[in-house]
């Protein structure tokens, strides 16, 4: 468990909500269709703030209509990756825009070990902060998801 | 996750929320009213669109008698469930994939192409859009490479209606390297599981289709609807030939008509007739002849009826009147 | 306000026009009624108020006049240039609705009178001189087109709304922010302490007050230092990148770059000026910023003293552009339902001016021209002032996705605390965001929402009770003269 108020990594449009139900992802999904979004399923087992690219299940899906397609990739994402943090992604292609539109969390380990703060004294009263992820003290692969 | 949802270390902590808050609003189907529900079908088809469908289809599509009949049944369908949802009554949605079958030119993609939006104004599609493919657009090269094909595929079409033109070519049980099974076997799939996600049409000639069915039954049986388009009527092709040249702004001069009327009479006693699409190009030929008429009459001032009547004579230079023998183009 | 011989009074005789003497600027050719404006042309939207028995287009020449070539009498020197080409000219008059004695003037200016890329420059030539002037009882820049032709001289943003999101790793959501309270007087120490709290709460951005320099109270390097050690602690406890807004403004350029370069050298991601750093120092700092892939965000300290009188000044709308040719990421643009002055559909017309790729003419919005941005990179508007949680809904229905909301007192304030204050801001934004996307009426039903939320949020619920009925409705100073029930001003 972290120690913020949600007692998990806050990242995405809505972390500090109870977890969405599939219908709830389902509206979302369908929202962001309706502007024209592609939607993309990315996973991650280091969600380090820092570490913007997650592992892409499969290409991001343009050109679709309804959120079913959506829903079915990441029902599947889910099987394969039961423990790893999953987020839905939605690209805008707008001219001025050309990036994420969208961007939440649909599933999490069952443990959230966080990270913690390594500090490194420097001249006078300077310090030089690093965040470590706890899960990046285990090799991929090894690190509790499969 | 144990606990509260919000711990703040000293504060009083929130009660656990409840089951997952009633935040999902109500899907938002055709009829939302619950306070009045209606207990006649005259006031569903008030607050649906099913009424306005039915007409809109029997205005716009000459003959189709089957076809039209068959979409009644369905719009009544949807009629008689909205009235047992509103008593509490259970009603499971239909299986709606559908099979069209029948000779060239005699309307199935034209009607595929309606059916998305005449599902979805009943409310059984969700987005009514049309995704329409044949083979390769769902079998691929090598090893592999189907599976993603299809799904991506199947994936647009969700919501919508996915028409396969000449389906019978997904089978070619006479290269036992050929990928297509493997696209039936995702298709049924889908076709089983994913009914509320997804109609698909299957489409092709009679005799062809009929061979695909009996060497995979597991399609036919998926297929609720299997809906025939017959050849059209002397009748009803002259109505077509009325419409399209309406569309163009043309009309059939003193004459014309009835020559017309003897030309496809003819015709139909010539092998490999079209239906509509050979309707359309003996008008486009007649369009022609018109234009060569009216180009070698240099200085006359052309008024509007002029240039809107196809003449008798525009109909009888055709070959078919001429000589017996001959197979005029299509 | 149309004249039978809207030229009348024009010399074109070149030996009548230059002997000496004074003659009225009309005369002089600063006032063209043919005039059809160059795409090259920068044209300013002038509201003047001439003193009495001064003629409208007389003023408005004049106005022409004196902020290009002119001078009160005729000089010779005149001729040894392409003097026509150099003078402002007057295309435009028409009289305010429902403002007697208040007229709209438009004038144009060629490309040749500008420097390139200098905001001081164009300042200094378009409000440097006229403002004073006698003959005119009152006069407003009120809005401005700037050519694309001058616009692309200009760096813009450095960093850019788009570029920040992709930064920060947040998207689809308007930004959380709180200003440190008390804005003076906490010790480096507890400054720290309060930013760690807000941000650990669930805010995104913490943030010094325009007044927050480095007084006896607080040095700037034990701020800076304590600050960030409360971001980075935040930053781990939550797995979010963090930052907070650290006040660079000093005396010098060179006390600012010195600042600015510690807060770099500790790692934040944003640095903060104040507007009364003058145009030179901004976009100084707009280019050090851009070298050193550091958000900029500019307060707007100051500006009420000349923004919010309707009939004299320069309106917010030609600062938003001024602010987002010279280069900043984040504009405070007010909250329209804060404890600030902002008149709904005016402030829309500034956030306009900072989102847009191409605004267009809106007369309710106060906006008077289409303006093309020529890609020019977009700011991030800042909401701040007076705001609470319980005001969401309407934040959100007016403002969209793309701003930074502020809740100083609303995070501070909050009877359990101040990460109590940050959930209860976050979950109410939260929440009203899902609302919208799945496609509820948040405008009338956001209250309910709300309620919803609070249900399984204590500190929601709370901050609810607290404040659910505070708000600042005051007649606002500078509503649109185009709004669809106009409100006479003073």
């Amino acid at each position: 468990m972290m120690t913020n108020p949600t007692g998990r990594v806050t990242q995405g449009q809505f972390s500090f909500l109870p977890d969405l139900t599939d219908a709830e992802i389902a509206l979302q999904i369908d929202y962001g269709l309706s502007k024209g979004y592609a939607w993309s399923i990315e996973y991650t087992d280091d969600p380090h703030p820092r570490n913007t690219y997650w592992e892409m299940y499969g290409m991001p899906m343009f050109d679709l209509k309804d959120a079913a397609g959506v829903m079915g990739e990441l029902a599947a994402c889910r099987a394969t990756f039961p423990e790893h943090y999953v987020r839905l992604v939605a690209f805008d292609s707008t001219r001025g825009i050309e990036s994420v539109a969208m961007s939440f969390i649909v599933n999490r380990p069952k443990n959230e070990p966080g990270f913690g703060l390594v500090r490194m004294e420097a001249r006078g009263r300077e310090m030089r902060y690093t965040v470590h992820s706890y899960a990046t003290d285990r090799p991929e692969n090894e690190r509790g998801g499969r | 996750m144990a606990g509260p949802l919000y711990s703040i270390p000293g504060s009083t902590p929130a009660a656990p929320p409840a089951a997952a808050p009633e935040s999902a609003p109500p899907p938002a189907t055709a009829a939302t009213g619950v306070a009045d529900a209606p207990r006649t079908v005259a006031a569903v088809l008030a607050q649906t669109q099913a009424g306005e469908v039915m007409d809109e289809l029997d205005r716009d599509l000459v003959g189709l008698a089957p076809v039209k009949a068959r979409i009644r049944e369905i719009a009544a369908l949807l009629v008689i469930d909205r009235l047992r949802l509103n008593l509490g009554l259970s009603a499971t949605s239909p299986s709606l994939h559908m099979s069209f079958v029948g000779n060239p030119g005699t309307g199935k993609t034209t009607v595929a192409l309606r059916m998305a939006t005449i599902l979805h104004r009943l409310g059984y599609v969700r987005k009514g859009h049309l995704v329409a493919v044949t083979r390769d657009d769902l079998v691929g090269q090598y090893i592999g490479h189907t599976a993603p094909k299809t799904r991506e595929v199947l994936k647009k079409a969700m919501g919508g209606v996915l028409f396969i033109d000449e389906a019978y070519y997904l089978y070619r049980p006479e290269n036992e390297r050929d990928y297509g099974q493997e696209a039936i076997e995702i298709l049924l799939q889908v076709m089983e599981n994913q009914r509320d996600d997804l109609v698909v049409i299957l489409a092709g000639y009679k005799d062809r289709m009929e061979t695909f069915f009996q060497s995979n039954p597991g399609v036919r049986s998926r297929i609720a609807h299997h809906v025939d388009f017959p050849d059209y009527e002397p009748g009803e092709l002259l109505q077509i030939a009325d419409r399209m040249l309406a569309e163009q702004h043309y009309h059939f001069g003193p004459g014309a008509r009835a020559a017309f009327v003897e030309y496809l009479d003819r015709r139909l006693r010539q092998p490999q007739f079209a239906n509509a699409r050979s309707v359309r190009n003996a008008l486009e030929r007649a369009r022609l002849r018109q234009a060569s008429r009216l180009f070698n009459d240099r200085e006359r001032e052309l008024t509007a009826e002029d240039l809107t009547t196809i003449s008798e004579s525009d109909i009888r230079a055709s070959r078919v009147f001429g000589d017996a023998t001959a197979t005029p183009r299509k | 306000m149309a004249e039978p011989n809207a030229n009348e009074g024009l010399i074109t005789d070149k030996k009548k026009r230059y002997s000496a003497g004074v003659l009225k600027y009309r005369q002089m050719g600063y006032w063209d009624a043919d005039y059809v404006p160059k795409d090259t042309d920068v044209l300013c939207l002038f509201r003047i108020t001439p003193q009495e028995g001064v003629d409208a287009i007389e003023a408005a020449a004049a106005v022409a006049g004196e902020s290009s070539t002119a001078t009160w009498t005729v000089v010779w020197t005149d001729r040894l240039t392409a003097c026509d080409s150099y003078r402002a000219k007057a295309y435009k008059v028409e009289p305010v609705p429902n403002n007697p004695g208040q007229y709209f003037a438009w004038v144009a200016y060629d490309l040749v009178l500008f420097e390139e890329g200098s905001i001081s420059n164009m300042t200094a030539s378009l409000i440097g001189n006229v403002f004073s002037f006698k003959p005119l009882k009152a006069a407003r820049l009120e809005d401005i087109r700037i050519p694309v032709a001058y616009v692309k001289t200009f760096k813009g943003p450095p960093t850019g709304l788009i570029v920040e999101r992709e930064r920060l790793d947040k998207f689809g959501r308007p930004l959380l922010g709180a200003t440190t309270k008390p804005k003076l007087g906490l010790s480096g120490r507890n400054y720290g302490r309060v930013i760690y709290e807000g941000l650990k709460g669930g805010l995104d951005f913490m943030k010094d007050d325009e007044n927050i320099n480095s007084q006896p109270f607080m040095h700037w390097r034990d701020r800076f230092l304590y600050v960030m050690d409360g971001v980075n602690k935040a930053s781990a406890a939550t797995g979010e990148v963090k930052g907070s807004y650290l006040n660079v403004t000093g005396a010098t350029m060179e006390d600012v770059y010195e600042r600015a370069e510690f807060a770099k050298e500790l790692g934040s991601v944003v640095i903060m000026l104040d507007l009364v750093l003058g145009w030179a120092a901004i976009q100084s700092m707009s280019n050090w910023c851009r070298k050193n892939d550091m958000i900029l965000h500019m307060h707007r300290a100051g500006h009420g003293t000349y923004t919010r009188q309707k009939n004299h000044g320069v309106s917010f709308r030609v600062m938003t552009k001024w602010l987002r040719l010279a280069g900043v990421d984040h504009l405070h643009t007010g909250t329209a339902v804060g404890k600030l002055e902002g008149d709904p559909m005016t402030v829309q017309g500034y956030y306009n001016c900072c989102r847009d790729s191409y605004t267009r003419q809106d007369l309710p919005r106060g906006l008077f021209f289409d303006q093309d941005w020529a890609d020019l990179r977009k700011v991030m508007p800042v909401a701040s002032g007076g705001i609470h949680a319980g005001q969401m809904h309407q934040l959100i229905d007016l403002f969209g996705d793309d701003v930074v909301l502020q809740f100083g007192g609303g995070t501070i304030g909050h009877p359990a605390g101040i990460q109590a204050g940050a959930v209860a801001n976050r979950v109410a934004l939260e929440c009203m965001i899902k609302a919208r996307n799945e496609g509820r009426d948040i405008r009338n039903e956001g209250p309910q929402i709300l309620r919803d939320a609070a249900r399984f949020c204590t500190p929601l619920k709370q901050a609810l009770d607290t404040w659910g009925d505070i708000t600042f409705n005051y007649a606002s100073t500078d509503t649109s003269d185009y709004a669809v029930t106009a409100a006479p001003s003073n």
